[in-house]
């Protein structure tokens, strides 16, 4: 695992999930502008870094610019961790498997040697302030960047989330209409002896439209029998499919899941493909002779 | 004289061939039969001689290509699906080799399903249904499915079925080929009874006991009657 140790590093402005976590004999720590930074800092860590390394709350760690191979060339510091931050449930970060570790920005621009260079810096404004008009005096003031508001760069993470949604619904709603379908057809290879069923209640004086009637009825329970397997099995497999991948990735996220509507669509789906399926069987059993059903 | 139930005039049946060109088969060729109410017929002969077939025309299941058949005064060949499928439902009983009872309904339920189609009552259906099984000895038997009953009480339950709109006539194809020796004598046992009650009968067999059981045997042969002699008198009568 070559990227374990090499830590993919953002730049956290705000010190205020590190101001809460400070010692209070050791208040130096803080960044305090201009002044020399003190010999130890805090830094946040992943959870999951946590629980796989065996390392706790105010463990020293030495943080490397470059993978453990590169050792000779990469830059040390080492650091106390002071902070645990847990991963959210973002499908976009799924598949990562590096952990995030969050340092003071001047700390982070010593240890990568980046000098004043920074790609992005996440500003965090007090509750209640406007961050559009905050944008816009930075962007004002700025000169080659540009601030944008959180939410409209989450726009994109959004859609996303939209299509993995719809992408859990049709999966959902396949599941129960195949179930449904799988039922009926089973009905549907058994319509040898539905034939002759048929044509002895049409000997026996019973009319087309009652025997179209009793074959659609069955075949809208049967669909509906159907469905409602079908969302056991969708719900069983959707709780083993979450339980697999968040073990797998580590993280919150749900992969699968089975919704109410989820559930009233596939249903309704597979009502109207049964009765459909229903009417187009009854229609051709009840059409045929019933002599002719009993296939002399 | 005793109302005429079915008057069967010169009839024909010739089934068309599925392949062009190729002869159809004539089942029955100009048969002629008169049954009164209360007559016991057997319609006896060999494999193939057309007695499905005039069975099947005598029932109204079936038109023939020439001739005409009258069940109960009415022209078959005049009615439409819809009249024939109601006359059926009325005024004939069915009972096949493979009593063709619906698997998913109790026997009572299977007794009350011509009923339920004619429009009689719940109740009255259901009490109706109880007595027929009481009839043909399957009193407690009724909340039985056909799996959960032998072959020979499946036939009962079917028989209780075929009786269930009072019809004026009951039909049987081959009733005992498909039961042994014992269970087809409760099978014969039940028929005359029925008869004795008054319900026309006409039986189509192979069981030499059920039709020494009739009162009046028919032999065909290639599709024509050879023999129709009364071989005991109707109990009507004779009473
Ligand atoms: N649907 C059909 N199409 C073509 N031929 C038929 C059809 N039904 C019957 N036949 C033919 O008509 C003839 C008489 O048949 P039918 O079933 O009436 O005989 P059956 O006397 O009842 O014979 P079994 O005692 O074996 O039941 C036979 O030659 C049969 O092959
Ligand atoms: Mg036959």
């Amino acid at each position: 695992m070559r990227a374990r140790f090499f830590f993919v590093v953002i730049a956290a402005v705000s010190g205020s999930l590190l101001h809460a976590q400070r010692p209070p004999a050791r208040d130096t720590l803080a960044p305090t502008g201009l002044r020399e930074p003190p010999a130890i800092r805090t830094i946040a860590v992943d959870q999951r870094l946590i629980a796989r390394e065996g390392v706790q709350l105010g463990d020293t760690l030495t943080l490397r610019s470059a993978p453990t191979a590169d050792r000779a060339n990469a830059r040390a510091q080492r650091v106390v961790i002071g902070a645990v931050t847990a991963r959210e449930a973002d499908p976009s970060e799924v598949a990562r498997s590096e952990y995030r570790v969050r340092l003071h920005l001047d700390q982070l621009q010593s240890l990568i040697d980046y000098g004043d260079r920074v790609d992005r810096i996440a500003v965090q404004l007090h509750p209640g302030r406007d961050a559009t008009r905050a944008a816009a005096r930075i962007n004002a003031a700025a000169f080659g960047f540009r601030a944008h508001r959180s939410r409209d760069i989450a726009v994109t993470a959004g859609r996303t989330f939209q299509v993995v949604e719809r992408f859990h619904t049709a999966i959902g709603v396949i599941t129960i209409v195949a179930s449904a379908v799988f039922l009926l057809c089973i009905l549907l290879l058994k319509v040898d002896e539905r034939k002759r069923d048929v044509a002895a209640l049409r000997l026996m004086g019973l009319s087309r439209a009652t025997v179209a009637r009793a074959l659609t009825l069955e075949a809208a329970a049967v669909a509906l029998i159907g469905s409602v397997l079908g969302a056991v099995l969708g719900s069983a497999i959707a709780l083993a499919v979450n339980w697999y991948y968040q073990r797998a990735y580590d993280t919150p996220l749900v992969f699968a899941f089975i919704t109410r509507d989820t559930v009233l669509l596939a249903t309704a789906l597979s009502l109207v493909l049964g009765v459909l399926a229903g009417l187009g069987a009854a229609w051709r059993l009840v059409r045929t002779p019933p002599l002719a059903l009993f296939g002399r | 004289m005793t109302a005429v139930v079915l008057d069967a005039e010169q009839v024909e049946r010739t089934y068309a061939q599925a392949e062009r060109g190729a002869r159809g088969v004539t089942a029955v060729r100009g048969v002629s039969l008169r049954v009164h109410a209360g007559e016991y017929v057997a319609l006896v002969g060999p494999s193939g001689c057309g007695k499905s077939t005039m069975l099947n025309l005598l029932g109204a299941i079936d038109v023939p290509t020439a001739g005409r058949v009258l069940l109960d005064g009415i022209d078959v060949r005049t009615l439409g699906d819809r009249e024939a499928t109601r006359l059926r439902l009325e005024r004939v009983g069915f009972v096949f080799q493979r009593f063709y009872l619906m698997p998913t309904l109790t026997a009572a339920e299977n007794v009350e399903l011509p009923m339920a189609e004619a429009g009689v009552a719940r109740r009255e259906r259901a009490s109706r249904a109880r007595e027929l099984l009481g009839y043909v000895g399957l009193g407690d038997r009724a909340d039985h499915r056909p799996a959960q009953l032998s072959g020979g009480e499946q036939q009962r339950v079917a028989i209780a079925r075929a009786l269930a709109n009072r019809p004026a006539l009951v039909l049987a194809d081959e009733p005992t080929g498909e039961l042994d020796a014992a269970t087809g004598d409760d099978i014969i046992a039940l028929f005359e009874r029925l008869n004795a009650d008054g319900t026309t009968l006409v039986v189509v067999t192979h069981d030499e006991r059920l039709a020494t059981a009739a009162r009046r045997v028919v032999h065909m042969k290639d599709g024509r009657i050879v023999d129709d002699r009364v071989v005991r008198p109707l109990l009507g009568r004779t009473a």
